[in-house]
């Protein structure tokens, strides 16, 4: 417990965006994310088996794979939203409810209510609320750090604009920006740039780039192959992990016929019968 | 003498009869409770749960009758802990129903709150004799039965709401806007619907007597769709929903004592009147501002149009009348007649019966115009990778957004020509 908080102030610091490089103490403390041999399924199906990886600081992680490959799954068994059948997610080397707000999730964007009456600035400070609790109220500190978080993702024109009246990257960006504020060191992205144009595209990438040399780690889950080269680390997932590494290494193009080829179908035939054997599945 | 004095007093106070200290009591509770309906009516429209608010008024009957039962009276305490526990439970076993069956969240609330409220009605049969439930009272509402308890009871309610909503402002607004994120952030996403359930019942339990069960739900949803209409900010319109509920309640229990109306359904033909009225006039998303919004810019494309048409006749040489205009603009004639006079008033006009012509104003505006268009139609060449034979429409339209022209000119780098090789004419000044 007490390396974790060591470790909690000194990545506080480390969100400075002067950081020389190999001073951070961090880097040799433990991952900000460790997934050991996790297990997700509903109603008795598998979605994700036997998924382990470690995603290092600094890192902007790509997850690729086929419609119903777990991608979004793996995201919020990470955070603590879907449970774990078996397996264990560490985040700086701790159980996530001890860590929460260092974890930050950017949803995807059709699953927002775009009439909600709040502006991109009220969203934004929403970040703030991971830190003050139930009865907290944001003060002077959160909303300049809204407004710093605003101005990093080049959104200031626009805090007190509607979210409705923003364009898909505008919006895209403000929910970064939200995560920003959260003050976290991980970032989950799902989806991010769904319904985004390319030049949007590219300030996102651009975004993100800074980001990781601050010393954040993003992962994020993407469904555009073209982009895959802009992912330092790239995980291959269908259900399980096909391939987890450096980009280059990784995007084979063997590799991705076997993530989006041929469905696993043996695996799902064993499921299939090991579902009408018994209870001894669950 | 004195006889005759104390005949003339009472019939002087009958017309006060209404407005009695009692009255006066009703209505200021009534417009409490309107508050605090309004307020968590916010969050059942934002959520999505206006059916959930429908059924938490049905379900809270089995709770009551079971409370009336036990308590063998009506007093309050047992019917709010009743209704309460009712309410909860009605929450709880929808998120049941539709977490452990195939039914999803609508069906499960139309499920569960048939059978409690049919259970209610069973109970109210199986009540011993001599015990009467008044169920008509419960379901319409009846302000003679409204006892000095039961304006207790709002008095209490409707600020313990308020105070509550204020005190979880923050967490209430992200779980009902991201409730994923919420989660995320390890707020206690479910416990704070079960919270505003809570809250719900006993709102509806405390506006009960006034309104009823089938009316009470109106008194939830109108006032905060009402102010859902009119601002984009949600703490404007929790404060805006609490003030139409509250202007609901009072408003609809003055109308109802002068033309002897029931007063539940005089509340809510309020409360359905300001919304009808925040729907016509709100000035962002409201029917009458965008009807003119739509109004003014149609006035001004047409009369764009006709500016250029005009010029481009008069370029061609042909002579300029109404109808060469009209055709050119392909535009009604006495559409053209009006946008003329509308020109000639803004001087970019002349026009005497036979000819009509472009004063030197007007040319220039026709000139930023086609410029405005051959700029556009070069954009969307260029960047938006459209064929040239496609771009006319899409420039048509655009053109009228000539404010943007230079910013078009500068990304573009100043081209001299149009994808059809017309020539652009140049910024002026």
């Amino acid at each position: 417990m007490s390396s974790g908080t060591t470790q909690a102030v000194a990545s506080q610091v480390v969100g400075a965006p002067a950081q020389a490089p190999g001073l951070a103490p961090a880097d040799t403390g433990p991952a900000p994310i460790e997934v050991v041999n996790a297990m997700v399924a509903y109603d008795g199906r598998p979605v994700l088996r036997s998924v382990s990886f470690t995603a290092p600081k600094g890192k902007l992680v790509g997850i690729v794979g086929p419609n119903g490959a777990g991608k979004s799954t793996l995201l919020k068994a990470i955070l603590g939203l879907v449970r774990l059948d078996s397996g264990t997610v560490r985040v700086f080397g701790l159980p996530l409810k001890n860590i929460r707000r260092r974890v930050a999730y950017v949803p995807q964007t059709e699953a927002v209510d775009w009439d909600f009456p709040v502006t991109a600035m009220d969203v934004v400070l929403m970040g703030s609320y991971a830190g003050l609790g139930l009865f907290g109220r944001p003060g002077v500190k959160q909303r300049t750090e809204a407004q710093v978080a605003l101005e990093q993702v080049g959104m200031t024109d626009f805090a007190d604009r509607h979210i409705r009246r923003l364009s898909g990257g505008q919006q895209q960006r403000v929910f970064l920006a939200r995560a920003l504020c959260q003050q976290a060191d991980i970032l989950l992205l799902d989806e991010p740039f769904a319904g985004v144009d390319a030049a949007t595209e590219q300030a996102i990438f651009d975004l993100m780039d800074r980001l990781t040399a601050e010393g954040k780690t993003l992962i994020v889950v993407n469904h555009d192959l073209s982009v895959l080269d802009r992912f330092d680390l790239l995980m291959l997932l269908n259900q399980q992990i096909v391939a987890f590494g450096p980009t280059e290494h990784v995007a084979t193009d063997e590799n991705l016929r076997l993530t989006y080829g041929g469905r696993l179908s043996l695996l799902e035939r064993a499921d299939t019968t090991l579902q009408h054997a018994g209870p001894e599945m669950q | 003498m004195v006889e005759v004095l104390a005949q003339v007093e009472m019939d002087w106070s009958q017309w006060l009869v209404p407005f009695t200290e009692r009255w006066w009591q009703e209505t200021v509770c009534s417009a409490l409770v309107g508050v605090a309906c309004g307020v968590l009516g916010c969050f059942v429209v934002l959520r999505r749960m206006a059916l959930i608010g429908d059924a938490l008024a049905h379900a809270v009957l089995p709770g009551v009758v079971i409370a009336f039962m036990l308590t063998r009276n009506s007093g309050i305490v047992g019917l709010l802990l009743g209704a309460l526990f009712a309410g909860l439970a009605t929450a709880v076993l929808v998120n049941l129903v539709s977490r452990y069956s195939r039914t999803k969240e609508d069906s499960s609330i139309g499920i569960v709150f048939t059978a409690l409220f049919a259970l209610g009605i069973v109970l109210i049969s199986a009540l011993p004799r001599g015990l009467h439930f008044d169920l008509k009272c419960f379901l319409f509402g009846d302000p003679l039965a409204v006892g000095t308890a039961d304006l207790w009871m709002m008095v209490v309610i409707a600020p313990a709401v308020v105070l509550i909503v204020t005190l979880l402002y923050h967490p209430l607004k992200i779980s009902s806007f991201d409730p994923v994120v919420a989660a995320a952030m390890g707020l206690p996403v479910l416990l704070l619907h079960y919270l505003l359930m809570g809250m719900l019942s006993a709102t509806v339990v405390a506006g009960l007597k006034t309104t009823g069960v089938i009316l009470v739900v109106a008194m939830v949803i109108t006032p905060a769709s009402a102010a859902y209409q009119l601002t984009n900010r949600f703490w404007v319109m929790l404060s805006l929903a609490g003030l139409f509920g509250a202007l609901s309640a009072a408003l609809g229990m003055s109308v109802a004592f002068v033309t002897n109306a029931p007063t539940g359904p005089a509340m809510v033909l309020v409360a359905a009147g300001l919304f009808a009225l925040a729907v016509l006039l709100s000035p962002s998303h409201g029917v009458v501002f965008d009807r003119i919004r739509r109004r003014r810019l149609n006035q001004h494309i047409q009369s764009e149009d006709v500016l250029k048409a005009v010029y481009r006749l008069t370029e061609a040489g042909t002579p300029c009348t109404v109808e060469t205009v009209a055709s050119d603009a392909s535009m009604g004639l006495g559409r053209v007649r009006s946008m003329i006079d509308r020109l000639r008033t803004q001087g970019m006009m002349t026009a005497d019966s036979a000819r009509v012509g472009l004063t030197s104003q007007g040319e220039a505006h026709a000139i930023e115009m086609i410029r405005s268009h051959r700029l556009w139609e070069s954009y969307l060449v260029e960047r938006a990778q459209l064929d040239v034979s496609a771009v006319h429409a899409a420039a048509e339209r655009l053109e009228h957004a000539h404010g943007l022209a230079d910013e078009v000119d500068e990304q573009l780098g100043h081209p001299r020509f149009d994808p059809q090789g017309k020539p652009i004419p140049p910024r002026k000044g």
